[in-house]
């Protein structure tokens, strides 16, 4: 097949690509505008009508590329079964401090994720489209929507709302409260917002990259995806990946990719941190053997999350950096949840006492007493990554918890080495 | 005594015991909203106690309604459990008895529920227990004899009292609740060690000797 007997006809672009990257530009660092996209990727291949899509999108096995990794298509399905007024939400804002993915796919391939939030618009049949950014968002995806309006690309018109810095702003429930104009806190479900969201209609909402891999799935098919990954978890993902020279990078990966493969062997690295700071510490002696996919990271406890894979160089000490971001984890507590709201500062307080040099016999059993009182017990899932976080860094970093109690700390670089977003929230401003 | 009197005597007994344990439920329940605590346990502990206590509850009233059944001397329909007006003896106060029977019902399938029904629901429903035991003690009062004088009505003037007690100090506690964006800082500040210094003061000492 020719690009030009294609091109009009389904809107291909030449052959299904091969291999990597899928999402990220060819030329690494340049951003595709929307000339090189379509010269790529070709025209969002609308199907007619709701409801045509999802098959393939099943067939496919995406999973949603937010953290929870939930199958695509089972709330695409939802949302597009139900009645009357439907509004679909592209999700960007990336709350994970130490993740960079989805702003940089943002900047980089802005008309892939707005395929995709067409395209998934269509599938529903939504009458309302929004993108939810982060905090400071580029110029790029302005740049991308107003030039394909004028190409009259998009069927739907799409309004940005920004996300505040807050931890629990990408959050589904938050993200529709926000959207709705208020504070963007989590509330109780269900309702679960495919079901009652944004005025109360169906709202579906996909994490920018998940509706990137829609866009290519619309155009490729369910095989082209499957042609890379796992056979329960298809399809590529972007991962923030930190060295353990502090070198950070958003890197495109077939699913299932050894981590080793992922991380420089120089500087030697002690622990690597899997899924962000609601995930899980593994000691780097096991890390090494595992690949990227919850089917094997779930065996030892862990998940790929939002694709955040830390690497812990020796020579730092991964109580300090522990209890740096569980304290930043508390502060994130919308306050709204009993055990979140006491549970995290306590557990930060513990972690930080263990931080320190000499500490409280009891310290260590009442901080994994207080993770197991906290799990499953708030409205969104905050105090459970929180206590996985917190729990694993016990297990991991059990050996520099005796170090600490004799008075030392291995540490020699006392920089600290995990992003992490500085002001509380103090008002309710902070939330909107 | 005769298999009779011991229904008639174990209603009775039952039906005390149940005043006293949904005292202690509602107390326990306001402690849970205000986030209080009991001294010697945890804040979860409260949440499980008054769990625990109000399904202990609901299993003596049970057996308060059944024994009152089975008890010959009266004829109790074994629907005026739950039936309002359904029994001919005492009519007005074990209509009282039916409807916070039906009320503590309500409020524990809806708690079981909780993580199914949306919150609003489950808060209306639950909000009903500040019916449901002026309700029930009305029952108590109206329908028993031994409840009007005596030791056991001491008993149940303190259970007044303690209830009112509660429902008083929630009133006080929620107008000087902190603002949601005000209370982590505030639980932080309680628990963190203050900057500067790295660990308890003890541990400081004992690595300084």
């Amino acid at each position: 097949m020719t690009t030009t007997m294609d091109e009009p006809a389904a809107g291909r672009a030449a052959a299904p690509p091969d291999g990597l990257p899928r999402l990220l530009p060819l030329v690494p660092g340049v951003p595709e505008d929307l000339g090189a996209h379509l010269a790529r990727y070709g025209r969002p291949p609308y199907r007619g009508g709701p409801g045509l899509l999802i098959h393939g999108v099943k067939a496919a096995g995406l999973t949603g590329r937010g953290g929870a990794a939930f199958p695509v298509h089972r709330k695409v399905a939802i949302v597009a079964g139900a009645r009357g007024r439907k509004v679909i939400v592209a999700n960007g804002a990336e709350s994970e401090p130490a993740s960079r993915k989805d702003g940089l796919l943002l900047r980089a391939a802005p008309n892939l994720v707005l395929d995709g939030l067409q395209l998934a618009a269509e599938a529903i049949g939504a009458s309302e489209a929004h993108l939810y950014l982060h905090p400071g968002f580029g110029p790029e995806i302005g740049h991308a929507l107003s030039q394909r309006a004028a190409a009259g690309l998009d069927r739907l018109d799409v309004s940005i709302t920004e996300a505040p810095p807050r931890f629990l702003a990408g959050q589904e429930s938050a993200l529709v409260n926000r959207l709705g104009g208020g504070p963007a806190l989590p509330t109780f479900t269900p309702p679960r917002v495919s079901e009652r969201g944004l005025g109360g209609a169906p709202t579906l909402v996909q994490n920018v990259e998940t509706l990137a891999h829609l866009a290519l799935i619309a155009r490729y098919g369910p095989r082209w995806f499957r042609a890379l990954g796992t056979a329960q978890e298809p399809g590529t993902m972007l991962a923030t990946v930190y060295q353990a020279d502090g070198i950070s990078q958003v890197m495109e990966v077939e699913i299932g990719v050894p981590l080793s493969t992922l991380l420089a062997s120089q500087p030697a690295a002690q622990a690597l941190l899997i899924g962000g700071y609601h995930g899980t510490w593994l000691p780097m002696a096991q890390a090494a053997s595992l690949t990227l996919d919850n089917a094997t990271l779930n065996q030892r406890g862990a998940a790929v999350g939002a694709g955040v894979i830390a690497a812990l160089p020796a020579g730092r000490c991964g109580l300090v950096e522990a209890a740096r971001v569980a304290r930043y984890l508390a502060t994130e507590s919308a306050g709204q949840c009993g055990p979140c709201l006491n549970g995290l500062p306590r557990m930060a307080a513990g972690l930080a006492e263990l931080a320190g040099r000499g500490h409280r016999k009891q310290v260590r059993a009442d901080l994994e007493r207080w993770a197991g009182l906290v799990t499953r017990r708030g409205a969104c899932n905050h105090p459970d990554g929180t206590a996985r976080f917190v729990a694993s860094a016990l297990t991991v970093f059990a050996p520099e918890i005796s170090v600490h109690a004799r008075g030392h700390c291995s540490a020699t670089n006392r920089t600290p080495f995990l992003p992490l977003l500085h002001g509380m929230p103090t008002t309710e401003d902070d939330w909107i | 005594m005769s298999g009779t009197t011991a229904f008639w005597y174990a209603s009775r007994a039952t039906g005390i015991v149940s005043l006293l344990l949904l005292t202690a439920v509602l107390v326990l329940g306001i402690l849970v909203n205000r986030q209080g605590r009991l001294p010697g346990l945890p804040r979860f502990a409260v949440t499980s106690l008054h769990r625990n206590i109000s399904l202990l509850a609901v299993a003596f009233i049970a057996v308060h309604v059944l024994t009152a059944v089975l008890d010959t001397y009266v004829n109790i329909p074994i629907l005026s459990g739950v039936v309002p007006f359904a029994s001919s003896y005492e009519r007005g106060w074990l209509t009282l008895g039916a409807i916070s029977f039906d009320i503590m019902l309500a409020m524990i399938i809806t708690s079981l529920l909780r993580g199914r029904l949306n919150r609003v629901l489950w808060r209306g429903v639950h909000l009903l227990a500040y019916l449901c035991w002026p309700v029930a003690f009305a029952h108590s009062i109206g329908s028993s004899r031994d409840l009007q004088h005596g030791w056991l009505l001491d008993l149940s003037i303190a259970c007044a009292l303690m209830v009112a007690a509660a429902a008083l100090w929630r009133l006080a506690h929620a107008a000087r609740q902190l603002p949601r964006a005000a209370r982590v800082a505030a639980i932080l500040a309680r628990h963190s060690p203050p900057t500067g210094t790295r660990g308890p003061a003890r541990a400081r000492e004992r690595i300084a000797r």
